[in-house]
């Protein structure tokens, strides 16, 4: 085992701590650190209840912590260099569909591992799925597949993933008193939500009971504990209520704390190259095995972490953000881990990437942008009770899809 | 001596070509990369399969020069 196994599984093992860590200071179950959720979160921002993300809209400073921490990372070291035109278009296509099947298994290839981490055993389907893709994808690599040479771009077209995020930092900062500026929507913190359609959003007092009713408007409590409209009509009953569970855009680590978590990591992450499906991809291509080494890392930090902070929770009933469709899980991780391979880097590679100058990377990250507006405004995303009905016939569509672009981009002189 | 130009290339292509060049056992063996991913991927596998490394810096990226120790 040579020195960069270390490097690897050391940055993996204090990813996997600090995404544990940031689950206790307030991040939704097992997402301490989501690529796939976090900017699925972001978009609901901007997305909004017209596109069925009233409660997954939040703009998670991690993320622009991350964009801005490798854009430091880099600089520093002198590896800032934009470039760009390698399948731009293409990246973005792969990019929706990594984030499309990563909201069907709730989750991206590295939140499968830190799920797996806190126990959550339906991750073993998705980690399964993982190699299965990343095998499948290693075989078009060895048969050619490559989105050919990228070339140095004029500077601006490099800096637009650190644009971003510094767009980003000022509309969270704009909306860091919980209320969103017009136009824009945020998940109000801590709020919870009834299963029933339309759902009843109401804040917590300290007793456990609505202290405060969000949703519907004019709603109110009644006497018994449920929900009652303006109309007079019951729209949740108190057995509802007291099941209602958070919004997963309501639970979030103090701004400061996301942020600055954000940018540590994204330091780490640029320095260490880590990649959470690169490991599996070098060990079936190249024989090389010191990547692994990151998601092992990752999954021993994010597990030792759990357990001491007292958020292990082992079995496959009841995890947090997560279904039980076995099948479902497997197949969604093996066509994102095959678009992933196919990107040449993880999501989270992306999103540092994108902070080095890299404008296909933020092609890609629009890609997943799009990808997760579109797989909530459609209903394609799963839900805790498994997948939608459109969760198949998508997975089997951007399945033909991978391979079509996979035959097609193929260099045969390779 | 072996040339390899992995310029622009994505993961994992840099390390599959230095890998590829590497089965002919060369004494010398310069690679062209220009991501820092790629720089570090390629000096690992290089001094992982027992060559002395220098980088140089250029204005199109990096030019890493492995000889057999």
């Amino acid at each position: 085992m040579g020195p960069s196994a270390w490097i690897f599984g050391a940055a993996g093992a204090f990813i996997g701590v600090v995404a544990a860590w940031l689950v206790s200071q307030g991040n939704p179950g097992n997402m301490g650190l989501c690529i796939a959720c976090f900017l699925r979160d972001t978009t609901g921002f901007f997305g909004g209840a017209k596109a069925n993300m009233g409660a997954v809209a939040y703009i998670r400073p991690e993320i622009i912590g991350l964009i801005l921490g490798a854009a430091i990372a880099a600089f520093a070291t002198k590896e800032f260099r934009p470039r760009g035109g390698s399948g731009t278009l293409l990246r973005f296509v792969l990019g929706f569909i990594f984030m499309v099947s990563a909201l069907i298994f709730l989750g991206c290839t590295v939140r499968a591992w830190l799920r797996l981490g806190g126990g959550d055993l339906n991750a073993l389907y998705g980690v399964a799925g993982i190699i299965v893709g990343v095998s499948i994808g290693a075989v078009f690599l060895k048969n050619g597949y490559n989105l050919g040479r990228s070339k140095r771009l004029p500077a601006p077209l490099g800096w637009l993933g650190v644009l971003l995020a510094v767009v980003l930092l000022g509309l969270a900062l704009a909306s860091a008193s919980g209320t969103a500026p017009n136009g824009f929507t945020v998940t109000k913190a801590k709020a919870f939500a009834t299963g029933t359609t339309p759902p009843a959003v109401f804040l917590k007092g300290p007793d456990g009971t609505p202290s405060k009713i969000l949703k519907p408007d004019g709603a109110m409590l009644a006497p018994d504990g449920s929900i009652v409209g303006a109309d007079g009509a019951v729209v949740a009953s108190a057995e509802a209520v007291a099941k209602a569970k958070p919004q997963p855009g309501g639970k979030r680590a103090p701004i400061a704390i996301s942020l600055v978590a954000g940018l540590v990591l994204g330091t780490v992450a640029q320095r260490s190259r880590f990649c959470s499906i690169g490991g599996i991809r070098d060990v079936v291509l190249v024989k090389r095995f010191d990547l692994l080494f990151g998601v092992i890392g990752l999954l021993v930090g994010a597990f030792v972490a759990n357990v001491a902070l007292g958020q292990f929770n082992l079995g496959f009933e009841n995890q947090p953000i997560a279904h039980t469709d076995a099948l479902g899980n497997f197949a969604a991780m093996a066509v994102a881990g095959l678009a992933a391979v196919m990107l040449g880097g993880c999501p989270f590679r992306q999103v540092i990437m994108s902070g080095e100058g890299d404008a296909d990377a933020f092609a890609a990250v629009l890609g997943m942008a799009a990808g997760a507006f579109v797989a909530h405004w459609q209903g394609i995303a799963s839900s805790a009770k498994g997948l939608s009905q459109l969760g198949w016939p998508a997975l089997a569509v951007m399945a033909v899809v991978l391979v079509a672009i996979a035959l097609i981009k193929r260099e045969r002189a390779a | 001596m072996a040339e390899v130009d992995v310029r622009g290339f994505s993961c994992p292509v840099p390390l599959m070509r230095t890998k590829k060049a590497l089965e002919s056992d060369p004494e010398k063996i310069t690679v062209l990369v220009d991501s820092g991913t790629a720089k570090a991927n390629v000096v690992n596998l290089l001094k992982d399969s027992s060559y002395q490394v220098t980088v140089e810096e250029t204005a199109e990226g990096w030019t890493i020069t492995g000889t057999k120790s």
